[in-house]
């Protein structure tokens, strides 16, 4: 049975869950590996045994995330070829680089040197050794900048061009690419929502420790060095959430749109929506509780720019879609006959919009006949899944401050030595560990679930991106994946409590500090 | 010795200008990333050394 719709819902489900489970153990890999850094440091600067044994101790945690994290990343590369050949079609020769190189990246650089990290504490120098573990954290974060370049392309088509000869976009400008505002500001963001991720974690280990009187060498220093490091990364996430807002707010209004959910256009300065209930089937929200002036100035830095709602989000599609027709139609006569000069005039006349005219074909498949109806669903379709997105988007922030506000605290503390003496400080501790998980998975599904219709923001349709599967072979290779990627979750946690609790080498720790 | 540490430190600073000069202009977030990164650790290193000439100060009694 091959029912498109179903097949592409399925294929996106997919996706986003096999997505979604990766990124469980991504952003633990991408701080600790500089929180390891940190501590061998000083071990090399110092000679204090209990740094080297802390490094140990974090780094046996971070061997078991590593593993199952590059476990989970591979089936999502298998993916574009299977269940998004249309899509890897039309943009391979864009997206393929930079996933080639996140490829080399994560299985040369980082892996070879994980392995150096690991075996190498007795096998060569100080100095060598923390070499090493720079290197492993610079590999786990440059693979990260690979991908996360990919992605950005995927949210703000740059460096690449259409061309009607071979019916696909082909790079232009790999530093275009590179260098767009989005993959920097993607990048950085995520890679140090890594850190703050490695820093709750240690910190909520640490403090449980410290609770119970244990390791208490380890204990004080990993909480100190965590919580320092965790600060500084929050103010970092938080300052470019930021950026990043604002650079997506102008690239794809309809993101921003969701994000805040505004469906109606409104003179500057508009309010921010700090609650709301919003209901896509009626375009407005059921309730909602604002501060007033405040969105303006957020996301366009001025008091008087308009920020587009969701009605006028949807008027610009609607005109688009009218403007890409003749490009999509001229492509047509393109693939009988590649000679037509006519009709290549054509499509360069009007390419700038030939996406929505390929959206607006889901709708109308005879874009000869288009009928107000068609543009109507086509325009209300372009417009994401608000309730989701506007949920999403704040549970982020407020994960995000609530962090940086217990960070600040611990830190205040921590470097006033009095940690020990604020119990309430430290048993709160490991109950804040799974909250830059939720943020970092909700942060996800604004980035994503607010690119939809597109697979490459206006340029192509998800709905022509997915493959001819069938939808039997979806069900069960979606429902492999959940039970799969399920049991190494539960693998992950058994692991992790049970090392933790087993605790570091007690020998080397109970030791004085030096 | 000293040369040794004096050649390592002058590349580090060419290291540097030559991120500066390629990311100064394009890449301005990728260069804030280097930086911060680099910050961040080593403060967090600090803190680390930090505590341990507390704990001494401690036990001295000063």
């Amino acid at each position: 049975m091959h029912d498109l719709q179903t097949v592409l819902v399925l294929s996106r489900w997919q996706f986003a869950a096999t997505a979604l489970y990766h990124f469980l153990f991504v952003p633990l890999t991408l701080g600790m590996t500089f929180l390891l850094a940190a501590m061998e440091t000083v071990y090399v600067t110092t000679g204090r045994q209990i740094y080297k044994d802390m490094a140990r101790f974090w780094g046996k945690l971070f061997a078991i995330n590593f593993a199952l994290g590059v476990a989970t990343g591979l089936t999502m590369e298998f993916q574009f070829g299977t269940n998004w050949s249309q899509y890897s079609r039309f943009v391979g020769d864009v997206f393929g680089a930079p996933l080639a190189i996140e490829g080399l990246m994560a299985f040369f650089l980082e892996s070879t040197f994980v392995g150096l990290m690991f075996f190498g504490w007795d096998r060569m120098s100080r100095g060598k050794h923390l070499l090493i573990t720079y290197m492993v954290a610079l590999g786990s974060n440059l693979s990260a900048l690979w991908i996360l370049i990919a992605n950005s392309f995927m949210q703000s088509p740059h460096g690449a061009t259409f061309d009607p000869a071979t019916m696909r976009l082909e790079l232009t400008s790999f530093t275009d690419l590179i260098f767009s505002h989005d993959a920097q500001a993607k990048f950085v963001h995520t890679s140090i929502a890594g850190y703050v991720t490695a820093a709750m974690f240690v910190a909520g280990i640490s403090g449980w420790y410290m609770l119970r009187n244990r390791h208490m060498e380890l204990a004080k220093r990993s909480f100190r060095m965590a919580v320092l490091f965790g600060v500084f990364a929050s103010i970092g996430v938080i300052s470019l959430g930021d950026a990043l807002g604002f650079i997506d707010g102008n690239a794809q209004p309809a993101k921003l749109a969701a994000m805040e959910a505004m469906w109606k256009t409104r003179p500057p300065p508009v309010g921010f929506n700090v609650i709301a209930f919003p209901s896509q089937k009626q375009q407005r929200n059921l309730f909602d509780i604002q501060i007033p002036r405040l969105l303006t100035p957020l996301v366009t830095r001025t008091m008087d720019t308009v920020i587009p709602g969701v009605d006028e989000v949807e008027k610009q599609a609607m005109v688009r879609m009218k403007d890409g027709i003749p490009a999509v139609l001229a492509l047509k006569t393109l693939s009988a006959d590649p000679t037509n000069l006519a009709a290549l005039a054509q499509f360069r006349a009007h390419q700038q919009d030939m996406g929505y005219a390929l959206l607006l074909e889901r709708y109308a498949p005879d874009l000869t006949a288009v009928t107000p109806a068609d543009y109507q669903r086509a325009a209300r379709a372009v417009i994401p899944n608000v309730p989701v997105i506007f949920w999403s988007f704040r549970v982020m922030v407020l994960a995000g401050f609530v962090m940086l506000f217990y960070l600040g605290i611990a830190t205040f503390c921590s470097m006033n030595n009095k940690v020990q003496e604020r119990r309430w400080l430290l048993k709160i501790a490991p109950w804040l560990i799974p909250l830059p998980y939720i943020a970092c998975e909700a942060g996800w599904l604004v980035a994503e679930m607010g690119r939809q219709p597109w697979t490459v923001y206006g340029v192509l349709p998800t709905w022509m991106s997915v493959s001819t599967q069938s939808v039997g072979y979806m069900v069960f290779s979606l429902a492999g994946f959940v039970l799969i990627y399920s049991a190494f979750i539960a693998v992950e946690a058994y692991l992790m409590f049970k090392f933790v609790r087993q605790g570091p080498d007690e020998g080397a720790t109970a030791a004085p500090a030096h | 010795m000293i040369v040794l540490r004096m050649l390592l430190y002058l590349v580090i600073s060419l290291v540097t200008l030559f991120l500066v000069i390629l990311l100064g202009q394009r890449g301005a977030w990728y260069f804030a990333w280097v930086l911060g990164t680099v910050m961040i650790v080593l403060i967090a290193a600090a803190g680390g050394a930090l505590l341990d000439a507390q704990e001494e100060a401690k036990q001295s009694g000063r």
